[in-house]
C-alpha cells in the first residue's frame, strides 16, 4: 500500500484549473521529485496533500486514510508524522530558532527541557547550524532560514518530508548545500518524501522517481533515467531550460529569444 | 439593468451572511478551544502586558482628557439655570456608566485590536499559519486564546482604571480650575452611582474586550492577498469592532439598566 496515493486530485480557484485529474503514488520510503512550471499546481498538491486544502474532486489518502474524511483532531494526529518544508520557511518570527525547532516538542511531547533541548540540538546539527539556537529569524540568511526549517520539519522524526521549493531563490553554492541535506537526510531517516523543485541537479540526485506537472495534469512519473530520455516535448524543452516551445503559453518574440553568441567574459 | 442590481444585492447579502456565518463558527471555536489544553501560560502573560500594561498611556490620556472637556460643558451648561453644583454628580454618572468603558474599548480597539489583526495577516500572508497547521496546531487554540482570555481581563480593569483617572479629571477642572469644593466634588462623583453602575461599567468592559479580541484576530486570521490584505486588515478590524462597541453599548445599557 503507497503511503501516499494522489487520485484523481482536481482543484480549482474560481475559473483558473490549477490540478486536473492529478494521479501519483509514492511507496514508502521512496523519494519523489515534482517539476513543473510555476503555476502548475505543484503547492497546491503539496497542501492537498496536508489537508491544507480541499479538493474539488478526487482524494489524497494517507497511510490509506482519505484525508478529506479526517476529522480536525484526526487531520492533527496525521500531521504529526508529516513535517513540512516551505519555500520560504514560514518561521514564526516571534520565536528565537530553539523555539522554532523545538515548537512540536514542546507542545505534542511529554519531553523534559534538557530532552528538548538534546533533540534541537541534534536536529540543528543534521542541518548544519550547530549554535544557532538563541539566533531570531530576523538574523538569518535565505539559506539559513531553509535549513531552520527542515530541523523543524525534522524534529518529531516524521515518516514523510514534503519540501516546497526548498532552493528556490538561494545562490548555487547553497543550493547545493540544500540539495546535500535533503539527501543526508532522506539516507538518514529513510522517509518518504516529495520535494518540489525547479532545480535540475538536485532533482535528479535525490530523486527515486520524477513526476512532471504540466497545466494541472501529470505529465510523467518514472525513474530519473527514463525522465531524461522521455519524448514529450513539454519534458524535453523543461530540461533544456529553453524559452521556445510547447510548455509557455504565451513565449518571447523571435527577437527577444535570440541569445547573445557571447554572454561570458573569457576566462 | 435591473437584474444587474438585484444580482448584485444579492451578491452583497450573500456575502454578509457568509462573513457572519465564519465569524460566528471561528467565534464558537475560541470559545471552546479556552477549555483546550496545553494552556500557554506564557502567551497569556504576555498578552496581559501588551493589551493591558502598555495600553495603560493610552487610556490615561484618553480619558482625563474626555472627563475634563465633560467637566467644562457641563459647568458651562449648568451656569446658565445657577446649578454648577451639578455638574460633579453628573459628572460621576456620566463617566462610569458610558465614557469610561466606551472611550477605553474605542481605544482598544484602535490600539489593540489592529495590532492583532496585523500580527495574524502577515502571519497568514507569510504561511506562519499553515505552519502551525502542519505542526499539528490549531491557530485558533493557539492564537486566539490567549489574546481572547487577556482582552477578557484586562479591559475590565482598563474600564476601572478610566473611571478613576475620569474621576481625576473632574477634580482638575472644577476643582483645582473652578473652585469648586473638593470635599463636595468627592461626594457628588458618587452620588447618582451605585455599585450596580460599577458593576455594568465592568461588564461593558469584559463584553467590549470580547469584541475587540474576537474581531481583530478574526479579520487578521482570513486575511487575503499580500501587502494589501495586511494593510486592509487593521483598519476592518478597527472600523467593524469600533460598530460593534457602539451597538452593543446600547443593548448592554438598555438590558442592564432595567
Amino acid at each position: 500500500m503507497p503511503v501516499i496515493d494522489v487520485v484523481n486530485l482536481s482543484k480549482a480557484f474560481g475559473k483558473k484549473v490549477v490540478l486536473d485529474g492529478v494521479n501519483l503514488s509514492v511507496e514508502e520510503g521512496e523519494s519523489l521529485v515534482v517539476l513543473g512550471g510555476s503555476g502548475s499546481g505543484k503547492t497546491v498538491l503539496l497542501r492537498c496533500i496536508l489537508g491544507l486544502f480541499r479538493p474539488d474532486a478526487g482524494h489524497v489518502t494517507l497511510e490509506g486514510k482519505v484525508v478529506q474524511d479526517l476529522s480536525r483532531d484526526e487531520l492533527a494526529e496525521a500531521r504529526k508524522s508529516i513535517g513540512m518544508c516551505f519555500q520560504m520557511a514560514a518561521l514564526f518570527d516571534s520565536m528565537s530558532v530553539e523555539e522554532n525547532v523545538g515548537f512540536a516538542l514542546t507542545r505534542h511531547t511529554k519531553m523534559t527541557p534538557a530532552e528538548r533541548d538534546a533533540r534541537v540540538e541534534e536536529c540543528l546539527n543534521m542541518v548544519g547550524l550547530k549554535g544557532t539556537q538563541k539566533l531570531r529569524p530576523s538574523e538569518l540568511s535565505g539559506g539559513m532560514k531553509r535549513r531552520v526549517g527542515f530541523a523543524r520539519a525534522i524534529a518529531l522524526k516524521p515518516k514523510i518530508l514534503l519540501f516546497d521549493e526548498p532552493t528556490t531563490g538561494l545562490d548555487p553554492v547553497m543550493t547545493d548545500v540544500i540539495g546535500k541535506i535533503i539527501l543526508d537526510l532522506k539516507t538518514q531517516m529513510g522517509v518518504t518524501s516529495i520535494t518540489i523543485t525547479h532545480d535540475l541537479k538536485s532533482a535528479f540526485e535525490i530523486a527515486d522517481r520524477i513526476a512532471m506537472l504540466f497545466r494541472g495534469k501529470c505529465l510523467a512519473v518514472e525513474k530519473p533515467e527514463a525522465f531524461k530520455v522521455n519524448p514529450d516535448a513539454v519534458i524535453q524543452q523543461f530540461l533544456r531550460g529553453d524559452a521556445e516551445g510547447p510548455f509557455l503559453d504565451d513565449p518571447p518574440p523571435p527577437s527577444l529569444g535570440k541569445r547573445p553568441s557571447a554572454v561570458l567574459p573569457a576566462p | 439593468m435591473f437584474s444587474s442590481l438585484v444580482g448584485q444585492l444579492g451578491a452583497a447579502i450573500l456575502d454578509i451572511i457568509t462573513e457572519t456565518g465564519d465569524f460566528v463558527t471561528v467565534s464558537a471555536r475560541s470559545f471552546i478551544c479556552v477549555f483546550r489544553l496545553p494552556f500557554d501560560g506564557r502567551r497569556f502573560l504576555y498578552q496581559l502586558s501588551a493589551v493591558g500594561v502598555n495600553s495603560i498611556p493610552v487610556v490615561v490620556l484618553t480619558s482625563l482628557a474626555v472627563s475634563m472637556v465633560f467637566a467644562v460643558q457641563l459647568s458651562f451648561g449648568f451656569r446658565q439655570f445657577q446649578a454648577e453644583g451639578l455638574a460633579g454628580q453628573v459628572e460621576g454618572l456620566a463617566v462610569v456608566r458610558e465614557l469610561a468603558p466606551v472611550i477605553t474599548g474605542l481605544m482598544m480597539a484602535g490600539r489593540v485590536g489592529s495590532a492583532m489583526a496585523a500580527e495574524l495577516g502577515t502571519m497568514v500572508v507569510t504561511e506562519q499559519i499553515d505552519a502551525l497547521e502542519c505542526l499539528a496546531t490549531d491557530p485558533v487554540h493557539f492564537l486566539f486564546v490567549p489574546r481572547l482570555l487577556a482582552s477578557a481581563v484586562m479591559l475590565p480593569l482598563l474600564t476601572g482604571m478610566a473611571i478613576f483617572v475620569g474621576y481625576l479629571g473632574g477634580y482638575t477642572l472644577l476643582v483645582a480650575v473652578q473652585g469648586q469644593s473638593a470635599y463636595v466634588y468627592g461626594q457628588d462623583f458618587y452620588k447618582l452611582v451605585g455599585f450596580r453602575d460599577l458593576a455594568i461599567a465592568l461588564t461593558k468592559g469584559l463584553v467590549f474586550g470580547l469584541i475587540i479580541a474576537l474581531v481583530g484576530c478574526w479579520r487578521g486570521y482570513r486575511t487575503r492577498g499580500g501587502a494589501e490584505g495586511v494593510g486592509n486588515a487593521p483598519t476592518s478590524s478597527v472600523v467593524t469592532s469600533s460598530l460593534w462597541i457602539l451597538i452593543s453599548d446600547f443593548f448592554l445599557t438598555k438590558l442592564l439598566l432595567v
